[in-house]
């Protein structure tokens, strides 16, 4: 096992990883900018190193200021977090060259995943389900018509050189087709100077259904089954939960099984999560994160399991201490992640915190490096807290998470606990029925 | 905790120490006591234990706390500072050499690669802050050349 970790990120996360290396008897290496001097994280590191000025370009995305951090304290692996370096394959093969063990996925697997193309392609080889499409150019509208058939409608017309929603068009049914074909090609001329389109299944009302997956150096792959994130506001995950209300448990075997497969027929080590898109009972796969997630506590407080310590030790060369049928799921998680941010108009809301009291109780965990006195820098992402509270059953959780926002003081900043305490009175999400559309929705609707 | 006692001969002492070897901070610590005396910029700060709200204090006027010393020199990266360009050859610079701007006073190595550190203005060095071999973080002064 490691002796010292060198924890290459910040915020509550750099703190997440700190505790579980503690618990394993691991000392730790904090890295910093000098915007955090005084974070947390820092301050509770056995060790810590100043690696450079606030943007993160030139601290926190510094690979050679962070090899040589490692160097000087003699860490023996280094764990790259969430988000900044996480999924840099350069990374993971800088860190591994000079003798210190990345606590991740192999570089190969990082910039094979990290390519959408390159992805959905491995997705189809390991067998995992994807959306199914024109798998290249439609030439004409006969073309057109024999892939809509094929396919089955409603379809997306997509501009191939496409991005932000130009050269996009939806055909209901056939007698659309012809009108949505033409004017996607017009418009992806207009904007791209190109009018190859492609065609793929439109999903009208899909949830955002992942599945955890935990493997070791030795093919010992298993699921830790779902995580229900639909709620989210322009692309930004506000509010998960596990299990899914949307999936039984047949639906969740299923899946698991085509996921910790794929992992297999991959080689993959380490924690990830495989994003699906679900309408009507079936998955298409989105991407797959080869990291840990944010998101992750929910899996924890359903399974019992420590996905953090457990992706040290499979990076450490150990073996998996447990078998697909070990793994039970126990009750209902939800996670709150709470952003410096206006609640109205969701700008970002930087500065010092004058008052911060954590709820507390039975199945409430906070993950946070905020204290009071604290000032939250302006160079990093928002994301201050995340609440997550566990329940025996849904509606257990839902009340217990009602008290615990009520409990939850962040003063001298704005922060999104009003936007969560407005999700859970809303009956939609009290009956689970609401796919990745209604959160922006009922943020509109609460405005106006 | 026994009850603390201001210990003024001790904090003279501490002071005066503070003074002549042109450190910024020491912090003295016994079984049943802790006292820091600061010379910073920031002005006195005593702390009895981890102080939770004086750090954010102290952020706002960070760039300053961070610059001690006029003619301080400040580490430009995470390494190990050399002050002579191999092992048993003569230092770079020493206490009371003038040196020109651009000379080299001393490397930092970082990821096997010797970085050649410049001196950022003429003058006299007249403390070296590290010593040969020690790792040194981003923005730690390394020397003062007044």
């Amino acid at each position: 096992m490691f002796e010292k970790i060198l924890i290459a990120n910040r915020g509550e996360i750099a703190l997440r990883i700190h505790r579980a290396c503690r618990e394993m008897g691991i000392r730790t290496v904090a890295v910093h900018s000098v915007a955090d001097a005084d974070a947390m994280h820092v301050r509770l590191a056995d060790e810590s190193v100043c690696i450079g000025p606030a943007p993160s370009r030139e601290s926190y995305l510094n690979m050679p200021a962070i090899i040589s951090a490692a160097t000087i304290t003699g860490a023996d692996a280094i764990h790259p977090g969430i988000g900044f370096l996480s999924e840099n394959a350069r990374f993971a093969a800088m860190v591994e060259e000079h003798g210190f063990t990345f606590i991740g996925p192999a570089p190969d697997h990082l910039s094979l995943m990290g390519d959408k193309v390159q992805a959905k392609d491995a997705a189809v080889r390991f067998g995992i389900p994807v959306v199914p499409g024109s798998d290249g150019e439609v030439k004409d509208e006969a073309d057109a018509k024999r892939w809509g058939k094929k396919i089955g409608y409603p379809v997306l017309i997509k501009a191939a050189a496409g991005g932000g929603g130009k050269g996009m068009r939806i055909a209901n049914d056939e007698s659309e087709l012809s009108q949505a074909w033409s004017m996607a090609r017009s418009e992806a001329m207009k904007s791209f100077g190109n009018d190859t389109v492609y065609m793929e299944k439109y999903l009208s009302h899909p949830r955002h259904i992942e599945i955890q997956i935990l493997a070791d150096n030795h093919g010992n792959v298993v699921h830790l089954g779902e995580r229900d994130c639909s709620l989210q506001r322009r692309h930004q995950k506000l509010v998960e939960e596990a299990p899914s209300p949307a999936l039984n448990g047949k639906q969740r075997a299923e899946i698991g099984e085509v996921a910790t497969g794929a992992m297999r027929k991959m080689g993959y080590r380490s924690v990830g999560t495989i994003e699906f898109l679900f309408q009507d009972g079936e998955f298409y796969f989105i991407e797959m994160n080869t990291r840990l997630q944010v998101e992750h506590p929910v899996t924890e407080m359903i399974t019992g399991i420590d996905l953090v310590r457990e992706q040290i030790r499979v990076a450490s060369g150990a073996p998996l201490g447990m078998t697909q049928a070990d793994i039970t799921f126990n009750g209902h998680a939800i996670e709150c992640r709470i952003n410096a941010e206006d609640p109205e108009t969701f700008a970002p809301s930087p500065g010092r915190v004058t008052e911060y009291h954590a709820p507390g109780g039975l199945g409430v965990r906070v993950d946070s490096a905020l204290y009071g006195g604290y000032r939250v820098p302006s160079h990093y992402d928002s994301l201050v807290a995340k609440l997550i509270v566990h329940g025996r059953s849904r509606n257990e959780c839902m009340m217990r998470l009602r008290r615990a926002l009520e409990e939850m003081v962040i003063n001298g900043i704005h922060t999104s606990i009003p936007v969560h305490r407005r999700i859970m009175g809303a009956a939609d999400f009290l009956n689970g029925s609401y796919d990745i559309r209604w959160l922006e929705k009922f943020v509109a609707e609460q405005q106006g | 905790m026994s009850k603390f006692d201001i210990d003024e001969a001790l904090i003279r002492k501490l002071a005066k120490l503070l003074k002549e070897t042109g450190l910024t901070e020491i912090e003295f610590e016994t079984d049943d006591a802790r006292i820091r005396v600061n010379a910073g910029a920031t002005g006195p700060m005593v702390a009895a234990a981890p102080a939770l709200a004086a750090p954010a204090a102290a952020a706002a006027v960070a760039p300053a706390a961070d610059a001690p010393a006029a003619g301080s020199v400040s580490s430009p990266m995470v390494g190990t500072a050399y002050l002579s360009p191999e092992p048993n050859a003569a230092a770079f610079v020493k206490v009371g050499d003038r040196v020109a701007k651009g000379q080299t006073i001393l490397i930092i190595e970082a990821m096997k690669v010797m970085n050649p550190i410049p001196a950022p203005h003429a003058g006299t060095v007249t403390q070296i802050l590290v010593q040969d071999g020690q790792p040194v973080e981003f923005g730690e002064p390394l020397m003062v050349i007044a």
